[in-house]
């Protein structure tokens, strides 16, 4: 790991020589020699407010490299000189955790890995964090994962674990935070830690949560993900984070390492009455979308629905589109094929997902099941994910909770009765059930209304689960 | 922070104009205010639906803004014959037990252990949930009130948005100063023609490079803080739905204004005044004297100090407790150019500045936790001020 104490122009903190410095999220060169142009280091532009040389705070690394390439004498005051961290019991990895793990080294320490949920993506941030031994700094999504997460460093680290965010602030060496207090609080903490990991790093790449990764100084980043996005937003992680370094799909791992799954997508019919209500819906938001296309060839839904909320045909619009979702969420036919299931599964361990919390909340009052949902607290959450780890509950019912990493205990059915957010979500909610186990075969559900929008999504989230690199293993 | 589709303004040329309540919108907040009442007693979900509603006379986007503050101000109880997480345990367990008998079957044998109906098990399963909870009578509000809190939301949530802010008023521009300093801001004061007027440039550092949400707040919360000034007027540059704009806010803008900002910035002032006072009692110190003039910018020592028969050996003390190598490093670059001699500067150990950024002028205490009195004593006492 780079660091002050072994960056070779930061060993004489010579008066003569530029000062860099952390300030709130960026990095200010201060004390610059008379006639040395330093205007074109990386991310560098000059502060009238200060009269001193600014970068953003992820630029640290590339400015020390380039000083050090012109031969500008420099001490750098960004980190703390700090020991090495430590103790660690390092995991054990399985071959393709240490070929990642291997191949993100080679691409400096930045990067992303794709591996499929199940696979271990945890295991390998530990493996890291323990091999760099330099302070790190564990970024996750939720309040869920935060905990988990310290949970499973803790198993493996010998200091105290520092947990940021769900009414937490413990600093220390290694750090947990969710992705809204480490972007708090940033602008504070961005000298502090040398190794950033980024669970679930799909979330990065646009919006406002990128100012986390823009203010930090962190030389060394790690991405984690079952589904990069593409376009624009991969550029974008790809200058925050860094390129994907390493990927594998859940096909390049079925059998081995994860358990071998079956998808069986059974098409289902409105009754005449709900289609009636849902025809009607439809040709009230459908004309208003196609009109908007035209005039705007290549927008997508929420640039529809940020203009739509402007005027009242739009508002309209946009109601119905929120009630044929509704129509399609459980209607009865979905019920009765929910009902059929759980008695034709009695004995397995069954998660049901559905497109939203009023729906899972419906399959929960109807079928009995309990709801794993943002509502519920943390504490009944981890007692109920017990409870039916123990099998004294059979089935789980989530929307979103259960779709990110939280670890669920071995499921061998899972009923998709909804779901809107496409390919990445699909990936996650069948990484749920693929826990290897001998002679395990994990049976997927997919409930899909003929003839509606519905057909075209689940055509359109298949597409996640192909093999990328079949030659690798 | 206010979502970007609740603010609602006008745009003219490059202006992005808040579109204020006012008294005319007195009325409709009143009939919203007593829909609250209305609804106590009944679930949260149904109050949410009624707000929603369309109301006379109330403008859409301005009832809507009103709604979201009204919603953010309610309070709601759990009401319930089983208390919920322990329903559903209950429930889910024992269905978890039998699947196969019927769902009426498992109700009623779990309802009948709990000692309840089965409706009322039904009832408590889910009403903790946030729209489930119920609704409760609001803290007595008055329609005027809730029209400037809608409004401070509104300033609030445009500035989130802006890059920088420059702020040109009169009176009381140590309290903005400070309370921008302590919100991570650079923050650069100047002063105007006249005694009381000041100019104030706020920015993020961030700012140089793009407007960042996290010190879009940090500007935000200034806005309730210039109530407190005589006069000012702020401009902004903002990014408002995809446009570039300049929002101006000023003096007689109908906005909440916060409570008082402290006088002290700290206990740790206080202690040192108190410290002080009682170390010496042949001195005076002057709590928050006028500003210091160094080149242009503007100065606010915390305290001034004088032997009592003796005026003109005058000190300025400031005690610098919130600070960042480069905060402190541009404050005595100005000193040192604006030759301000008679200063003491009170460091925090902890940062351990190198003696060399300490101009030759200024005197310098450093302190750890408590700012030792004696030692600014022996300063001021042993030196003869200019």
């Amino acid at each position: 790991m780079r660091s002050a104490r072994s960056r070779p122009g930061a060993a004489l903190a010579l008066p003569s020589g530029v000062r860099l410095l952390f300030d709130r999220g960026t990095i200010l060169l201060r004390d610059a020699p008379e006639g040395v142009d330093l205007s074109d280091l990386p991310g560098v532009l000059w502060d009238p407010r200060v009269r001193a040389l600014r970068a953003p705070a992820r630029h640290h690394p590339a400015i020390c490299d380039e000083l050090t390439r012109r031969a500008v004498r420099f001490a750098d005051e960004v980190y703390r000189t700090t020991d090495d961290v430590g103790p660690w019991a390092e995991p054990p990895l399985r071959p393709y955790q240490d070929s990642a793990h291997w191949a993100w080294q080679e691409a400096r320490r930045r990067g992303v890995v794709v591996l499929p949920t199940g696979s271990g993506k945890t295991r390998l941030a530990i493996a890291a964090m323990a091999r760099a031994r330099r302070p790190a700094l564990a970024l996750v999504p939720t309040r869920v994962l935060l905990a988990q997460w310290v949970r499973e460093i803790s198993s493996a680290f010998g200091g105290p674990v520092g947990c940021l965010g769900d009414g937490e602030r413990r600093i220390e060496a290694i750090t947990v935070a969710t992705f809204e207090s480490g972007w708090r609080q940033m602008d504070q903490l961005g000298n502090r830690f040398e190794l950033v990991i980024v669970d679930e790093a799909h979330h990065f790449g646009s919006g406002a949560r990128d100012e986390v990764l823009e203010l930090c100084a962190a030389p060394a980043r790690l991405g984690l993900t079952a589904t990069p996005p593409s376009g624009p937003a991969a550029d974008r992680i790809a200058e925050l984070i860094g390129p994907t370094v390493f990927e594998l799909s859940v096909g390049d791992l079925t059998g081995r390492y994860l358990a071998p799954f079956q998808l069986v997508t059974l098409n289902l019919d409105l009754d005449p009455k709900e289609r009636d209500a849902w025809v009607r819906t439809v040709a009230v938001y459908r004309p208003a979308l196609r009109a908007f296309m035209r005039e705007a060839p290549g927008a997508t839904w929420l640039d529809f629905a940020k203009a739509a909320v402007r005027t009242e045909e739009g508002r309209r619009a946009l109601a119905a589109f929120r009630e044929s979702r509704a129509l399609l969420a459980f209607p009865s036919a979905k019920r009765a094929a929910v009902r059929s299931l759980l008695a034709r599964h009695a004995g397995a361990r069954i998660l049901v997902f559905t497109s939203d919390n009023a729906t899972a909340y419906a399959v929960s009052r109807e079928h009995l099941l309990m709801p794993i949902t943002c509502d519920i607290s943390r504490g009944e959450r981890a007692a109920a994910l017990d409870r039916f780890r123990r099998g004294e509950l059979r089935a789980l019912v989530s929307a979103r909770v259960l779709n990110e990493g939280i670890d669920v205990p071995d499921a061998d059915v899972a009923i998709i009765v909804g779901g809107t957010q496409g390919e990445r979500e699909h990936v996650q909610r069948i990484g749920r059930l693929l826990r290897p186990q001998e002679g395990k075969t994990a049976v997927v559900y997919e409930l899909v209304m003929r003839g509606t929008s519905e057909v075209a999504q689940a055509r359109r989230r298949r597409e996640g689960l192909a093999p990328r690199q079949p030659a690798l293993l | 922070m206010l979502p970007a589709n609740l603010l609602s303004c006008e745009f003219r040329g490059l202006a992005a104009i808040p579109r204020f309540l006012g008294e005319a919108d007195r009325p409709w907040v009143r009939t919203l205010i007593d829909e609250c009442e209305r609804f106590s007693g009944r679930p949260v979900r149904e109050l949410e639906a009624r707000l929603r509603d369309p109301s006379p006379g109330a403008p859409d986007d301005k009832r809507r803004l009103v709604a979201y503050l009204l919603l953010g101000m309610a309070r709601s109880r759990v009401e319930s014959p089983v208390p919920p997480r322990e329903a559903r345990a209950a429930l889910f367990t024992a269905s978890g037990r039998s699947p196969a008998d019927a769902r009426d079957a498992v109700i009623a044998r779990c309802a009948g252990e709990l000692g309840v109906s089965p409706a009322a098990l039904l009832g408590s399963l889910f009403a903790d949930l946030p729209s489930e909870r119920i609704a409760m009578a609001p803290p007595s509000l008055d329609p005027g009130e809730v029209v400037l809190r809608a409004n401070l939301a509104l300033a609030q949530g445009l500035l989130a948005r802006a890059h920088s802010v420059t702020i040109a008023l009169e009176g009381n521009a140590r309290a903005v100063a400070r309370h921008a300093t302590l919100r991570g801001l650079i923050c650069s004061t100047t002063r105007s023609a006249g005694d009381d007027l000041a100019s104030i440039e706020l920015s993020g550092p961030f700012a140089l490079f793009r407007r960042t949400l996290l010190y879009g707040r940090a500007l935000g919360a200034i806005v309730p803080v210039l109530a407190w000034t005589r006069r000012f007027k702020l401009q902004a540059t903002c990014d408002i739905r995809g446009r570039r704009t300049v929002v101006t806010l000023a003096t007689g803008d109908p906005i909440f204004p916060s409570s008082e900002p402290r006088r002290f910035d700290s206990r740790l002032e206080e202690r040192f005044a108190r410290d002080f006072a009682r170390l010496a009692p042949d001195w005076v110190i002057v709590r928050e004297p006028e500003a210091i003039d160094a080149g242009g910018h503007l100065f606010f020592p915390d305290f001034a100090v004088h032997p009592r028969f003796d005026p003109s050996r005058r000190w300025f003390v400031e005690i610098v407790g919130f600070w960042t190598p480069e905060y402190l490093a541009n404050k005595l670059d100005r000193l040192r150019r604006a030759r301000v001699s008679n200063l003491v500067l009170c460091i925090d150990e902890e940062r351990n500045l190198g003696d060399r950024d300490v101009p030759a002028t200024a005197a310098l205490v450093r302190y750890r936790r408590r700012v030792d009195a004696a030692k600014v004593l022996d300063v001021v006492a042993m030196t003869k001020a200019t």
